[in-house]
């Protein structure tokens, strides 16, 4: 069976009278007529033969209202339609069957006690089965059309790992960037060779930033705390290069610290402002990242006063919605992400997300 | 030939590494005399206007003007030098040796190299090459950093203050006379408005295919936030929105984007 011939639901009579379906017509008559064989004065062909038709109608009936008619009335469920019209169907069924098969009678069969006797045990175990069977069938279908929900949202989930994993690597790969690394590299040599005494501070900030910038993929979440620690080193490292244009502060509430968080997320808001706000400015700015806890929702913001939204900034957007992207991950869809200008230049970033404590 | 000592201009934003290019040529070229330290492109172009030195070292990434565009200014009236923190810049030209360039952190080694060159180019009186070619390329390089995704943010006018705007939370834009007009979810998924300049027809070609479709001469729609659409007798459709009462008109030339499968 080709992917093809899979995916296409059967249409129209092919639908309505599939083998499936005939099957579950076929069976249940074949073993009614074999129970009723004993007592009953007709051969079994002919018993049988009328157990199928009756069984048929009942089959087309509710392949019938299964799409006819389209639009119900709201108060109307189909599966209440298919199985009353089932069952409806029965005596008039047994009815025309019969008198389809007694043509030869002499006596007309409605008149005639064996035969009424047979019409009556058709239609009542007619009535009393057939909306079970099509109950039951009703089920299946309902419980089949389920499962292929259940697997398309197992897809879309595996999806969904796929990308985050993907997110994953592209932050590695982010990491770490060589124009960065060199530049700070120079200055720290600059320092350890005119032997200034910030040498060795500046380079356990490096250390500090380097360590916490490759993330540990083992690792889902990082304190707020961890991530000061690495927005401190890197501000520190930034100043140190710059120190005419660039200024900073950190005020973070004591109840924030182990507030978890995906990593990098400071981080990725404080870079966004040094590289598109402080950096491309001739005469810098300042960057304030504040951290507050209220009503159970972590608070962030990181602000500068550099040269704002209105140059072309790609590599703004991907860092950004990668953070979304990572934030939504971990926290579903209450988290927002807010990037504006502010007076009278600069560029103030708010996030907000639930609050989830570490808790050892 | 003058007597006189050469003189170079030293430009880089960052002034640790000013400091250090300025003790290295000490060192590696003690005649040398650095006449001017400049923190920025535009810095480097008033002092070299002023101070007329014969060489300058320019650091490519700069705030404001950047270390290229200095150099497409002064030309050839001095001989240049381009320092860069890692040669992702670096064109093969420079490796011809047509224009020198030094890599961060610089290398004494390296330097040295440079410096005999330029020393080399001064005792022979040789003018500056001529590297419009090569800034092109240069420049080109620099720029091939903007790599055309599709839009993910758009800054917008949210009333008096400017925004940035993910595409994920558009629910359509229209065009208006003078403006396009941005149809999204705010904080809580509240719907608002915002404004921006840029002509639709523009902002499509950016945008998204698959998330993002034209349904009018004037409208787009994000195809994830719409609701149902109902056909209309006379050939078109309106579309009706998640959570949002605007209805937007389908014309009959989009129309068949709505046909059922």
């Amino acid at each position: 069976m080709t992917p093809e011939a899979a995916a296409l639901p059967p249409r129209g009579l092919a639908r309505v009278l599939g083998w499936r379906r005939l099957r579950v017509v076929l069976i249940p008559c074949l073993i009614l007529s074999l129970l009723f064989l004993p007592g009953w004065k007709a051969s079994w062909a002919l018993l049988f033969g009328r157990l199928v038709f009756v069984g048929l109608v009942q089959l087309s009936v509710f392949g019938l209202f299964e799409t006819w008619p389209r639009r119900l009335p709201r108060w109307m469920a189909r599966w209440v339609l298919q199985v009353a019209s089932v069952a409806i169907v029965v005596p008039f069924a047994v009815a025309i069957v019969y008198t389809l098969t007694t043509q030869d009678d002499p006596v007309p069969w409605v008149k005639n006690m064996d035969r009424m006797t047979g019409f009556a045990m058709l239609c009542c175990f007619g009535l009393l089965l057939s909306p079970w069977i099509a109950m039951s069938a009703l089920y299946r279908h309902i419980s089949g059309v389920a499962q292929r929900q259940a697997l398309a949202f197992e897809l879309e989930r595996s999806e969904f790992e796929r990308d985050a994993l993907e997110s994953r690597l592209r932050l590695l790969q982010a990491q770490v960037e060589p124009h960065f690394l060199f530049n700070t590299l120079a200055n720290v040599r600059e320092l350890v060779d005119s032997g200034s005494p910030q040498a060795s501070s500046v380079l356990g900030s490096l250390i500090a930033y380097l360590r916490a910038a490759v993330p540990r993929l083992h690792e889902p979440g990082t304190t707020l705390s961890q991530e000061i620690d690495l927005v401190r080193a890197y501000l520190e490292v930034m100043h140190m290069r710059m120190p005419d244009r660039l200024q900073f502060s950190l005020k973070v509430d004591d109840a924030a610290l182990q507030i978890l968080c995906p990593p990098m997320t400071l981080l990725t808001l404080v870079e966004n402002a040094v590289r598109h706000g402080i950096d491309p400015s001739e005469e810098g700015g300042r960057i304030e990242v504040r951290v507050a806890v209220r009503e159970g929702r972590c608070r962030i913001g990181v602000l500068d006063t550099g040269v704002g939204l209105h140059q072309e900034t790609p590599g703004l957007g991907t860092g950004l919605a990668t953070l979304r992207e990572r934030l939504q991950l971990a926290f579903g869809d209450d988290v927002m992400v807010n990037v504006s200008a502010i007076e009278p230049r600069g560029v103030c970033a708010k996030l907000e997300f639930p609050a989830r404590w570490n808790r050892p | 030939m003058t007597d006189r000592r050469p003189t170079a201009l030293i430009a880089d934003d960052e002034p640790l590494l000013r400091k250090a290019l300025t003790r290295l040529l000490a060192e590696a070229w003690p005649a040398l005399e650095v006449i001017a330290q400049a923190r920025n492109g535009r810095e480097a172009l008033t002092l070299f206007e002023t101070l007329k030195p014969d060489i300058c070292f320019l650091d490519v990434h700069m705030p404001g003007l950047s270390g290229v565009e200095a150099a497409r200014e002064i030309g050839r009236r001095a001989h240049l030098v381009f320092v860069t923190a890692h040669s992702e810049y670096a064109v093969q030209a420079f490796e011809q040796g047509a224009l020198d360039y030094l890599v961060k952190p610089v290398e004494a080694k390296r330097l040295s190299d440079t410096v005999s060159r330029l020393q080399e180019r001064l005792s022979a009186a040789q003018p500056a090459p001529n590297i419009d070619n090569l800034l092109d390329q240069l420049s080109e390089r620099l720029q091939k950093k903007k790599v055309p995704e599709p839009l993910r943010w758009i800054r917008a006018s949210v009333g008096q203050a400017l925004r940035l705007i993910s595409v994920d939370d558009i629910d359509f834009l229209r065009s208006d006379e003078k403006y396009t007009l941005i149809a999204w979810r705010g904080d809580q998924g509240k719907p608002g408005e915002a404004l921006i300049r840029t002509p639709l027809k523009e902002l499509l070609a950016q945008l998204d295919d698959k998330q993002f479709a034209q349904v009018h001469r004037s409208v787009v729609v994000n195809l994830h936030s719409i609701s149902h659409v109902i056909r209309s007798g006379n050939e078109t459709a309106d579309i009706h929105l998640k959570g949002r009462d605007d209805v937007l008109p389908v014309s009959r030339s989009y129309l068949h984007l709505f046909r059922q499968m």
